[in-house]
């Protein structure tokens, strides 16, 4: 285990520091962007309450003074109030976070149930005419645009033919055009790297040998192929994962599903400043994580890994 | 008013608010749909942020505030002022008001209304301690009494014509005093009581709020248990909602799709003339804006018939100055502004205007079709040979150019007629101090004064005709239309909408057919 | 998950597979399909500079009477438009040939931005290691942890929607791709002995990364710049259909996509248009990245 202690704890402290220049990075461009007084007043309030406002929420005190009470409050776990809602803005996220997630791990199911199979299958009927079908329809999944493929799925199957809710969130059939929407690139993704994941085990010569000794062939992918292609898989997946609210805050927005992506574009909008960061530190959080136990497993799964 | 009336005699009849304009609704549905019904489902364009009606006038809140909430007074569908939780009121010599109250009304979890409670509210909005958003609201008033628990007796600085208009609109939601002070601000906001028709259940931010009706209410129960507001905030999901049946009422109902919900056999659409005018405010101290004969050339190169018919598809009407149709001394013999490109381009010989940039700052979705009236006025412009722009701002920055009074040129604004006078619109918005004070005229100036605090009708009558004719040279605002706000119905939901913003399901504006 | 902007991100370099019979088939093939995808490329660049001549109408003349007109070989107004009129009347075949200015000017010039400041960092962290190597890494990691898009609307509020402001957003979101991939070709490169002997023989830092290092990290620099092409425009598109774009009446793909949401069920053809054109632009470039990695750079293969 030498070295690996080490490169572990450099990770982590990069990674650390990579948060907080996440979060200094949003504190900095949400003061610019403008102030969110004037949106909570009515058109014809005054000048001095527009002031009496700012200093009510601390937006009157110098630049410094705020990013110093900003990062102290983040330290401690506190993320202000949102100026919007006026509440915990990490009251706020929480009350979103189910919905994105309900969508992330609908779609990330979703991903993984039909991509996986596809990839099996596609690897095992090489150049045949269901391995160029779905690898074809995969490329094309990989490079579809987001949003576009949101409103492609709202016209054809919603508004043509009707099958599913245009939007919003409801019971399961709410949930099916959203999830394919955000889950599309990682299908994509992750029914190609299975197919050669798959593809690099069969030419193994322990397959040959397996195969050798009249295992059935479904046996033979089952028992050891699945296995050995696991891992490059089930990282790819993670890694996908993490970058769970880039996709949401489209997929989100095209669907109006309740969720923190939307959150976050609305709070960005609404300059409640208290609530973007509140999002974005979650989301990078989150993002660390996963790299980070991403980089563990490897760590642990590979040992060549940790002299690099 | 005409048009007023007329609604009120057409009450009943599917479709009535379309006024005539989609005549295929008015035959296409001689009787109406039923339903069982016990849940009224209504989709907005965007969800609420907060349930404290003195921390928020923005349209989506008040769609609901006003309903969980009563005021004193209460204007009603036709535009006129009824009585609400005060059921009298009468003005004592200049500056006092004199309010009798409901008897027997009860807020929410129980407790009774009394005149301490009226009291309390009116005076948090302006209490500086209590910070509330709607500080100037109700700011003409000097002190407020409670003699008893069913009288509130209400001075005013100067003589205020229009105090009990005032209370009708944001700002004069009715708080409870004993259970504000018992649980808080905050906790208020989070579980609001009040004494509307309809009382909070839940609600899951940007999903849906459940409402459920008030059986007590002093107006009489609503005809539904249940009201769930959804927030749809693209245009074309919410109509397919509406379509497919899952909600019966959707707001901000866009002109295009109007056909469509008519055409359809279970909806309808339901308007009402938009008590006030959507204009391009304009930075007349920017020039070339600051020449007034440019701002008459602007006005003259707009083809307004061509915006209300194609871009509106008749769901509107060419605006004849600054006061709405249907508010106090509107002039019906003022023609409609005109559109004349030949002589908006003498005009600008005359001004020795010389191609200088104009910008209409617009921002998308604030009004409807606002972006797209933007870059049809813009092509008009520049077809009479002036240069024109548009930019795209969001909505946030404008409204910290509204503040900072920066914008480089032109931008939408929707004047509501919050006291359905001139005085809640012209004189709130373009008076000294106003938020679009871009521009002075000192007649325009001493009129508008003298008229905020005459209870003389007849006198202000005459100077809103002179501040129109003022208006007209100078042209601080360049209207453009007066919309009709539109909204998609199921046919078996009969209700009528208020001509401003204010969203009220009450007795005597909803029901459900039965079968 | 989901983004449609994928974070290229290959983690260090492989070793070079054998070279057999059918990899060189491959090869082959690739080569075509790469030639191919960079016709498609050049195609798209001359509909963008000969627009005025192919466009069959002006794209932002506007024409109310006629708006939300039926794709049809000719109008009610006896004027033809091959894919309908938008809500202000104004020809959609004519917006889509002018829309490719702004997809082509904003990707490339991203791709130049993005190549340029990720180029220089790759080299200069794989190069100089320590801790300029530590610090130039940890905002990169910074940056992948941070969902773009928000970044970028937030930049946007900041700056106000142009098009100098669009080509930094979307430049900036790219660099960490080509500095991650320079940087770990650089390390493979400088453990070479033929750096080492250079240096020995008294080559400056400057002399080798010139000569030597740069040279040999082209292909994969390319490769990166042809896939970040994609999905520079697609970045694009989505900024503009969230209506954070170029400013009107300049049309642009992903705000026409924008302006159609609200006819998408009466009028088709506003938003279904640009979106496929987008869509097969974003599929054959990336394509082409992927083809020219295989003949280029079988190292990068990322399978």
């Amino acid at each position: 285990m030498r070295g690996f202690l080490p490169f572990l704890g450099h990770r982590l402290f990069r990674a650390l520091i990579a948060l907080w220049l996440v979060s200094t990075v949003v504190f900095v461009v949400m003061r610019l962007s403008g102030d969110p007084v004037p949106l909570l007043l009515p058109p014809d309030a005054p000048h001095s309450e527009i002031l009496r406002v700012r200093a009510e929420l601390g937006l009157d005190r110098p630049l410094p003074t705020q990013y110093g009470v900003f990062l102290g409050n983040v330290a401690r776990g506190d993320f202000g109030r949102s100026i919007h809602f006026r509440e915990p803005a990490f009251r706020v996220v929480l009350g979103y976070l189910p919905a994105t997630f309900e969508l992330g791990l609908t779609a990330f199911g979703l991903a993984v149930v039909i991509a996986v199979p596809i990839g099996l299958l596609s690897a095992m009927r090489r150049n045949s005419f269901l391995d160029h079908a779905s690898m074809g329809l995969a490329l094309v999944g990989q490079s579809a645009p987001t949003f576009f493929l949101g409103i492609l799925f709202i016209l054809l199957l919603s508004l043509k033919a009707g099958l599913f809710p245009t939007s919003g969130r409801g019971d399961w059939t709410h949930l099916v055009l959203p999830a394919l929407t955000l889950g599309a690139f990682s299908m994509a993704s992750i029914a190609r790297l299975t197919r050669s994941a798959i593809l690099e085990v069969l030419r193994a010569d322990y397959i040959r040998t397996a195969r050798a000794k009249g295992l059935s062939e479904l046996l033979v992918v089952a028992k050891h192929t699945l296995k050995n292609a696991a891992i490059p898989i089930v990282t790819i997946t993670g890694l996908q994962f993490g970058t769970l609210l880039g996709g949401a805050v489209v997929t989100e927005t095209v669907f109006s599903w309740p969720g923190i992506g939307r959150l976050a574009i609305q709070s960005i909008y609404n300059r409640d400043y208290p609530v973007v960061q509140c999002t974005v530190f979650l989301s990078a959080a989150m993002f660390v994580v996963i790299n980070f136990l991403v980089d563990v497993s490897y760590g642990l799964l590979d040992p060549r890994i940790r002299s690099h | 008013m005409i048009e007023l009336t007329r609604r009120e005699v057409l009450k009943g009849m599917a479709g009535l608010g379309a006024a005539g304009a989609l005549p295929h609704i008015l035959s296409g549905s001689a009787q109406a749909q039923t339903t069982k019904k016990r849940e009224l489902v209504v989709a907005q364009g965007g969800d609420i942020s907060k349930f404290d009606p003195h921390f928020s006038t923005s349209s989506n809140d008040i769609r609901v505030s006003f309903n969980i909430f009563d005021n004193l007074t209460s204007r009603h569908p036709n535009g006129k002022l009824y009585p609400g939780l005060a059921t009298e009121w009468k003005l004592e010599g200049q500056t006092t008001y004199r309010f009798k109250l409901r008897p027997g009304v009860k807020w929410h979890n129980g407790d009774p209304f009394t005149s301490a409670d009226a009291k309390f509210s009116i005076e948090r909005t302006y209490d500086a301690a209590a910070k509330t958003m709607v500080a100037t609201a109700l700011s003409t008033i000097d002190r407020i009494e409670a003699p008893d628990p069913l009288t509130l007796v209400i001075h005013t600085k100067k003589p205020d014509p229009l105090l009990p208009a005032r209370l009708a609109f944001y700002g004069g939601q009715v708080v409870p005093k004993k259970y504000l002070e018992a649980v808080g601000n905050d906790a208020f906001n989070a579980k609001p009581v009040g004494t509307g028709p309809v009382r909070f259940v839940s609600w899951v931010k940007d999903d849906k709020l459940v409402l459920e009706a008030n059986p007590a209410y002093w107006g009489g129960k609503i005809d539904a248990d249940r009201v769930v507001v959804r927030s749809i905030p693209e245009a074309a999901p919410r109509i397919a909602a509406l379509l497919k049946g899952e909600v019966d009422v959707i707001t901000q109902l866009p002109p295009d799709h109007g056909e469509r919900v008519a055409g359809n056999s279970a909806t309808k659409v339901q308007g009402a003339l938009y008590a006030g005018l959507y204009v391009l405010a304009v930075n007349s101290k920017r020039p070339p804006l600051d020449n007034p004969l440019v701002k008459q050339a602007l006005s003259l190169a707009i083809d307004r018939d061509a915006i209300v018919k194609e871009l509106w598809r008749g769901r509107g009407i060419v605006p004849s100055g600054p006061i709405a149709k249907g508010d106090n001394h509107f002039d019906p013999s003022l023609p409609p502004l005109a559109y004349n490109p030949t002589e908006a381009r003498e005009r600008l010989k005359k001004a020795g205007y010389k191609n200088e940039e104009v910008f209409i700052e617009t921002t998308v979705a604030y009004v409807s079709n606002d972006k797209t009236m933007a870059e049809a006025i813009v092509a008009m412009w520049r077809d009479a040979g002036i240069n024109a722009k548009v930019e795209v701002i969001e909505y946030s920055v404008r409204a910290q150019k509204n503040r900072e009074k920066s914008f480089k040129g032109m931008f939408w604004s929707d004047p509501t007629s919050t006291l359905g006078d001139p005085d809640g619109m012209m004189w709130r918005l373009l008076g000294p101090g106003g938020p679009q004070d871009y521009w002075r005229q000192p007649r325009f100036d001493e009129l508008g004064n003298a008229a905020r605090f005459s209870v003389d009708e007849k006198f202000r009558g005459g100077a809103y005709r002179e501040m129109t004719k003022i208006f007209l040279e100078n042209f601080p605002w360049i209207p453009v239309i007066q919309p009709y706000e539109d909204y998609g119905v199921q046919k078996y939901v009969e209700w009528t909408p208020n001509p401003n913003q204010q969203f009220e399901i009450r007795r005597f504006n909803f029901k459900f057919h039965r079968a | 998950m989901g983004s449609s902007i994928p974070v290229f991100a290959p983690t260090d370099a492989r070793p070079l597979p054998a070279v057999s019979a059918r990899s060189f088939a491959r090869g082959r093939r690739a080569a075509w399909l790469a030639l191919a995808g960079m016709v498609f490329v050049v195609l798209l660049g001359v509909v963008a500079v000969a627009a005025p001549a192919l466009a069959p109408y002006d794209p932002v003349r506007q024409s109310l009477r006629t708006r939300l007109a039926a794709p049809a070989l000719t109008g009610p107004d006896g004027q033809g438009h091959l894919l309908g009129t938008d809500h202000l009347g104004r020809d959609v075949l004519s917006r889509l040939i002018y829309g490719s200015r702004v997809s082509l000017v904003v990707g490339f010039a991203a791709v130049v931005m993005g190549g340029l400041v990720g180029g220089t960092l790759g080299l200069l962290a794989g190069f100089r290691g320590g801790w300029v190597d530590n610090v130039i890494m940890t905002i990169a990691d910074a940056q992948l942890a941070f969902p773009f898009i928000l970044l970028a609307i937030g930049i946007i509020a900041v700056l106000g929607p142009s098009f100098p402001t669009l080509i930094v957003v979307v430049g900036l979101s790219g660099w960490v791709a080509y500095a991650r991939v320079l940087r770990s070709q650089v390390l493979v490169l400088r453990s070479r002995e033929f750096v080492d002997a250079i240096r020995g023989l008294g080559g400056s830092a400057g002399r080798i990364l010139l000569r030597h290092v740069v040279p040999n990290v082209m292909s994969s620099f390319v490769v990166i710049a042809t896939l970040e092409l994609a999905r520079a425009i697609v970045l694009e598109a989505t900024l503009s259909f969230l209506g954070l774009g170029i400013q009107p009446p300049t049309p642009s793909w992903g705000g026409m996509i924008h302006e159609g949401r609200e006819y998408l069920d009466t009028a088709w053809w506003i938003s279904t248009t640009p979106g496929i054109i987008l869509m097969v632009t974003s599929f054959v470039v990336s394509r082409t990245g992927d083809w020219l990695r295989d003949i280029l750079d079988p190292t990068l293969r990322g399978e």
